[in-house]
């Protein structure tokens, strides 16, 4: 492979890359604000500038101040050239630390802070903001300029989801690149020149696409702002563990950021996987963090309607058990679910098979649309997770079950998670059995119709997997502990086993993971 | 009724051993500073063995560190040697600038020598005002702390606290001298070498005075080079180890002191080598109050290490970042380690510092002169007598907040 040297350090590349590309490759950051790895080369913000010291030098003439002759003087500077935009050659020497490149840099981003207003203290961005980071690395020096700066325009509403500060802006272009290049979108773009430069709207249009979060995502000031976020919490507070989307069946990889002092989650960000999602996610998807404190099931229930009443733990899994054992196990239904993880799902196929039922069914989420761009037609994380749990056994719909309840030969249900695609009413053939039991995080159609609920852990609080449309599993790992006294569904599902008396086989998660893996083998 | 000299006839009273008596001193009693407990082996009134047993005051200080940024060591550090805190602030600013690598303006260097030489002057105030007190004489006790106070209005009057001053930062100080400070030190150097000389009259003829201190709690050289001490209770064995001589820093190389020793290391030598070192630091502080420029900055000019100008930060945002980022990531300090050490009241106040690149230390280590001292201490009480060790105890001028961290 053909190779450069940046900094002294040699950097092999595939022919055709940039500089900026193969250093970033390697792990090398060279400061930047208008490139980004997936968007195309825009090269107008300067900061990335290097020297090439190899081959014929090319100077640009300039005047210095003398200070013995109390003049300007002519003289020459190298010049230098953009990283993102400079095509890598072989047996190149590049410097983007060498006085000159400091000096360019120091400019750049003293020109960048020209007329930036004073709003560290209330802006979101702080704390992660590229400006305030470079500054202190690549300027380090206090206002030359006295004048009052241009105002421009602040706080516009772009659409549902962004507002945008015309003042903090750096003119990047990343989030009109973003709307033409992965919302394949041209809804925003740029007006006039030199300071009095914004970011504009096209005439009548909102900002409304199914990608308008990754625009404040790339933002690499904050002049992009999520209507979401913004004045929630400040982002040095936040820690940050590794997700899996749970929003369709694509299986996007995550940040998500939390706040420890309050357990909550404030916000996802997209974790870069070339092969699910490369840098991105949709609106939908980033917004799927609400649903961790919204609805939240936290305490064991019996009955239903009116008649339901908050139990004891243990009282609770008595009486599920009682219900399970009321029922044949020829007429006991399990309903999986294709928003809960793979561990979780084959925990209640294993119950089954312990207990000798073989009646499974899927329960899964539906009314959404797909794209070709990111956003698969299934809006469920883990159908493919929950039909490999099953193995051979056939899933059945939500549908089929309620025909089979109605048609006597189902008295008993066992079902995991509140997503349905089915209303509470199209579920009330289920709420005439006495035999239903719900294993639940949140409250929903499913759980509404079951005599018996047990509170289980979210998605951000157990350690689990998803196997995405395409056949990869992606496991995730606990982000906050789950309330008290709650704990993730294949510890529950084990204790319900032991309760009814049946091996279900499993111990622990490293148990359910080596069978998974194991039958993965086999199915090999 | 008995001769009253066969009563008195010492050595036969000596010679009668008794049973051996196992006595707990401290950690609660009051000349053990609340903080130091000793396991005496009694026999008589002889000590044939003990046990010195520090740590009633760790607070986790090194620990502690590595949690805020470098900056916000410094009140930890105010907390050390709590009678001396100007000279722990100035020993931790050396220590993190000596691994920024760069240099103080002039006059803070001055700035910082004077107020850590007053500092200085307050500590050996103490320590003799106590030792005085603890055998009876409270007179000199009260002239001391007396002028320990206005040595305190002027730290007071330069930092806004009489104590723990919190008035370090890495690359200068928190804030430029007063339009007053010069003659306010002026003004205060007559009194400091009058209570001397006050102090010197009351004690240094005074028969009960002498028998308590002199040929008790002796230290010998080797002893003390082997324990490793260093400051007052190293020199009053006779050696000359001195950082500010030795190893100068900041600006001590400007000035014409020296560097009292003693003779014998026991309690008297230690009392005197701290009066004499007195009127030395004073000797030291007339020199820089007129070596010291009235103008100037006293802070680095870089806003990657110093803070703005408040004005500045509130109108442009250059300055804002600066001090956002010096506030919730504070000074970034380069990756390496480094030892630095200065010349603490009771002696060699060493920081040992890993960073790892960021606003925070990955490592702090302190070397606590009194540590070394208290070690030693052992050495100078055995075999002497249960109520010497009031007076021993009290030259070694363990300072708890320093020796157990």
């Amino acid at each position: 492979m053909p190779k450069f040297t940046l900094n002294g350090q040699e950097i092999s590349f595939e022919p055709g890359e940039t500089v900026m590309q193969a250093a970033w490759r390697e792990g090398i950051e060279i400061p930047h604000y208008c490139w980004h790895p997936g968007l195309s080369v825009a090269a107008n913000c300067r900061m990335c500038l290097v020297q090439v010291e190899s081959g014929r030098q090319m100077e640009m003439p300039q005047l210095v101040f003398d200070e013995d002759k109390g003049a300007y003087v002519p003289a020459t500077k190298p010049k230098l050239q953009p990283a993102c935009q400079l095509a890598a050659a072989d047996g190149m020497v590049i410097s983007s630390t060498n006085d000159e490149v400091k000096a360019a840099q120091a400019a750049v981003q003293e020109f960048l802070l020209l007329n930036h207003p004073v709003d560290c203290p209330i802006c979101d961005q702080a704390g992660e903001c590229k400006l305030q980071d470079y500054y202190y690395t690549h300027q380090a020096t206090l206002k030359r300029k006295l004048t009052e700066p241009v105002h421009k325009p602040k706080g516009v509403r772009f659409g549902p989801t962004i507002v945008y500060d015309a003042e903090r802006c750096i003119m990047c272009t990343r989030c009109i690149r973003v709307c033409d290049e992965l919302a394949k979108d041209h809804v925003l773009d740029m007006r006039e020149r030199g300071n009095k430069n914004e970011i504009v709207l096209a005439p009548g249009r909102e900002l409304d696409h199914k990608y308008t979060l990754m625009t404040e995502h790339v933002c690499p000031v904050g002049a992009l702002t999520s209507r979401d976020f913004r004045f929630k919490a400040r982002v040095w507070f936040l820690k940050s563990g590794k997700g899996v989307c749970t929003g369709c069946a694509t299986g996007c990889n995550t940040h998500v950021d939390y706040d420890p002092r309050y357990g909550k989650v404030y916000r996802l960000r997209p974790r870069d996987n070339p092969d699910v999602n490369k840098f991105w996610m949709c609106d939908d998807g980033m917004m799927t963090y609400m649903r961790h404190d919204t609805d939240r099931l936290d305490m064991p229930t019996e009955g239903r309607g009116q008649e339901r009443r908050a139990i004891g733990e243990r009282e609770a899994l008595e009486l599920a058990a009682d219900k399970i054992r009321a029922v044949d196990p020829s007429e006991l239904a399990f309903v999986l679910s294709a928003q809960s993880t793979t561990e979780d799902n084959l925990a209640l196929v294993k119950l089954a098979e312990a207990l000798g039922a073989d009646r499974m069914y899927l329960a899964a989420l539906g009314g959404w649309e797909g794209d070709d761009i990111l956003r698969s037609d299934d809006n469920n994380p883990n159908r493919a997770g929950a039909t490999h749990a099953a193995g051979d056994i056939e899933l059945k719909s939500v549908g089929e079950l309620l025909s089979d309840v109605q048609a006597g030969s189902v008295r008993g249900v066992v079902a995991l998670g509140w997503a349905t695609a089915e209303s509470l009413k199209e579920l009330a053939p289920l709420a005439t059995l006495d035999s239903v039991v719900s294993l639940t995080s949140h409250v929903g159609a499913l759980p509404a119709v079951a005599a018996v609920t047990i509170p289980v852990a979210d998605i951000y609080e157990l350690d689990g997997s998803f196997v995405n449309e395409k056949g990869i599993s992606q496991s995730f790992e606990t982000v906050l502990p789950p309330p008290v006294g709650i704990e993730p569904a294949w510890k529950a599902i084990s204790d319900l086993g032991a309760l009814l008396g049946v091996d279900v086989g499993f111990t622990d998660l490293d148990g359910l993971r080596q069978s998974l893996l194991e039958s993965a083998e086999a199915a090999q | 009724m008995e001769p009253a000299d066969e009563l008195l006839n010492e050595d036969a009273a000596l010679e009668l051993h008794t049973d051996p008596m196992r006595l707990n001193m401290g950690p609660s009693h009051p000349a053990m500073h609340g903080t130091i407990r000793m396991v005496l082996d009694l026999d008589g009134e002889t000590l044939v063995n003990l046990d010195v047993q520090p740590g009633y005051l760790h607070r986790g200080f090194e620990k502690s560190c590595e949690r805020g940024t470098w900056t916000q060591v410094f009140p930890y550090a105010d907390r050390l040697n709590y009678v001396s805190p100007m000279l722990n602030n100035v020993g931790w600013s050396l220590a993190v600038e000596k691994l920024l690598q760069i240099e103080v303006p002039e006059r803070c260097q001055y700035y910082r020598v004077i107020l850590g030489e007053l500092s200085r002057i307050a500590d050996h105030f103490t320590c003799n005002g106590a030792s005085a007190m603890e055998l009876g004489a409270f007179t000199p006790f009260l002239w001391l702390l007396k002028v320990r106070d206005w040595v305190w209005d002027i730290l007071e009057r330069e930092t806004g606290a009489r104590m723990t001053h919190s008035f370090g930062r890495i690359g200068g100080m928190a804030a430029p001298p007063t339009a007053t400070f010069k003659d306010d030190v002026r003004r205060v150097i007559p009194e400091v070498f009058k209570v001397v000389k006050e102090t010197e009259t009351m004690l240094i003829r005074n028969r009960i005075f002498l028998d308590r201190m002199q040929g008790v709690g002796v230290l010998t050289k080797e002893q003390a080079l082997s324990y490793g001490c260093t400051g007052p209770v190293a020199r009053s064995t006779g050696l000359p180890y001195d950082v500010r001589k030795d190893h100068p820093y900041l600006v001590y190389d400007r000035f014409d002191f020296d560097v009292p020793i003693g003779e014998d290391g026991d309690n008297w030598d230690r009392f005197m080598v701290r009066l004499e070192e007195i009127r030395q630091s004073v000797r030291i502080i007339e020199q820089a109050i007129e070596q010291m420029p009235d103008e100037g900055p006293i802070n680095i000019d870089d806003p990657r290490i110093t803070y703005p100008d408040k004005q500045a930060v509130y109108t442009t945002i250059e300055a804002t970042i600066a001090h956002f980022k010096l506030v919730m990531e504070g000074l970034q300090v380069p990756k390496g380690e480094a030892y630095s050490f200065t010349e603490g009241g009771n002696g060699e106040l060493g920081f040992y510092i890993v960073s790892d690149g960021s606003g925070t230390p990955y490592r702090v280590r302190v070397r606590p002169p009194c540590w070394y001292n208290l070690a030693a201490s052992r050495e100078m009480l055995l075999g002497g007598m249960i109520a010497d060790i009031i007076p021993t105890f009290g030259s070694v001028n363990m300072i708890g907040g320093e020796c157990d961290r």
